[in-house]
């Protein structure tokens, strides 16, 4: 409860130095702040679809069930903080770059994850019997997690990237941010960070609990 | 246990020459991949008529052309078993792993004969420049080894569920998008007179990288 508290609060003490405390950037004048939202989004994104990869190589190894809630919950999970990821940067995109969407690299990159996502959660839905769609679904999930570090290679050579630079400028640098844009934007990212694995630990939760009701009702009858 | 080195040769031989047999009994998979494949060029064909100078744009019409066409017949091979009832059958006499390169083979098969249909019809009908066989038929056949060890690991998959039809091409499509990107890339380079050997080089290791995640998974796919 107390920690609960407290990561609303962090939340919520991040944004508010974000839109009174930090300055903006002059080039991007009250977009800047889309930085707060946007940036982590897109790293739970890829934290969850990790995490979720992680757990079907886990199920695959050792067969607990355990492993595929973990799973499913990370990537329904990932599913929504893709969205906010890519609405947030499709309407910096149309403040910055005049248009929703071009199909940039990591417009691409994030729409593809996207499609993975879905595609992982319909095949979910359309499999009978828990073992077996934790099997299959597993088994997905591995291919895609060999098959997606490709896009990086491959997506640069059909379209050129305006995205700014995904790696933080040291200070000092050209280009670095402002300490206290800075200081927010870590705040927001590590606030995200515990919130994804907060929702994550209350849907593992409430599907065990699931199980093991239906568990109980069928041992009674 | 899964069988010896020589054993498992000669089981995945048999099973592609099975697969061979039963498709050439009813054509019925061939034929309509066939038919797909034409329509869907000719429907290319006829809403954008020639394209003799654009070739950013004939790279991409064929490799969609191709796709679809894979996408709407490549799961034919393991959803047959499974309709017919016949896996249980085949899983006394072989390996997971046979079945599935046999499989894997007779697709590529598939493919080939598609393609020998469809390229050049495409190349007739669109009017484009004329091709350098060399990195044409090279980046042609990789995308083609990396689309057949995708959508043969997915058609595995996807036969053991509900609505295997619609599913395959949504499921397959995320994990193609690579292939179909550098395949693209590759043909309009090769198109332009630039080489090809980063696409080729890319769409080998993208093929050499699924095909090994696969043996690795083809064991766990059946179970019950």
């Amino acid at each position: 409860m107390a920690l609960r508290l407290l990561l609303f609060l962090w939340i919520a003490a991040a944004m508010l130095g974000g839109f009174l405390w930090a300055p903006l950037v002059t080039a991007l004048g009250a977009s800047t702040r889309v930085l707060y939202f946007h940036i982590p989004s897109a790293w739970i994104t890829v934290l969850a679809l990790g995490w979720s990869m992680l757990h079907s190589v886990q199920y695959l190894r050792t067969r607990r069930l355990d492993h595929d809630d973990q799973a499913a919950a990370a990537a329904e999970l990932g599913v929504l903080f893709c969205i906010v990821a890519a609405v947030s940067g499709s309407l910096w995109a149309k403040a910055q770059w005049g248009s929703y969407w071009n199909w940039d690299p990591r417009e691409t990159t994030i729409f593809f994850l996207l499609l993975i996502y879905g595609a992982y959660l319909a095949l979910r839905s359309a499999i009978e019997g828990e073992e077996k769609r934790a099997r299959l679904a597993a088994a997905y999930s591995v291919i895609a997690f060999v098959t997606v570090p490709f896009l990086v290679f491959v997506v640069p050579r059909l379209h050129a990237t305006l995205h700014p630079s995904p790696i933080l400028p040291q200070p000092g640098e050209r280009g670095a941010m402002d300490p206290r844009i800075r200081i927010c934007f870590l705040a927001m990212l590590a606030g995200f960070t515990a919130l994804f694995f907060w929702i994550l630990s209350l849907k593992v939760r409430l599907v065990r609990s699931e199980r093991r009701a239906r568990q109980e009702s069928a041992a009674q009858s | 246990m899964p069988p010896n080195g020589s054993n498992s040769a000669a089981a995945v031989w048999a099973i592609l020459r099975k697969e061979c047999r039963s498709e050439w009994r009813t054509r019925y998979g061939l034929n309509a991949a066939l038919l797909f494949a034409v329509s869907t060029l000719t429907s290319v064909s006829f809403v954008v008529g020639r394209l003799p100078d654009r070739t950013d744009l004939l790279a991409a019409l064929l490799w969609v052309v191709l796709l679809f066409a894979a996408l709407a017949s490549l799961a034919h091979a393991f959803v047959r078993e499974v309709e017919g009832r016949t896996l249980t059958l085949l899983r006394l006499v072989a390996s997971p792993t046979a079945i599935a390169l046999g499989k894997l083979l007779f697709n590529l098969l598939f493919l080939a004969v598609l393609e020998a249909v469809t390229v050049p019809l495409f190349l007739v009908l669109m009017g484009g420049p004329p091709v350098r066989w060399g990195p044409f038929l090279l980046i042609l056949g990789l995308g083609s080894l990396a689309l057949a060890a995708t959508t043969t690991l997915v058609g595995a998959v996807v036969s053991q569920t509900r609505g295997r039809g619609a599913l395959f091409a949504a499921v397959s499509l995320p994990l193609l998008m690579v292939v179909l990107a550098a395949s693209v890339s590759g043909l309009r380079a090769q198109w332009d007179g630039n080489p090809v050997a980063t696409e080729a080089r890319l769409l080998a290791a993208y093929a050499a990288v699924v095909l090994g995640a696969s043996l690795l998974l083809y064991d766990h796919l059946w179970e019950d």
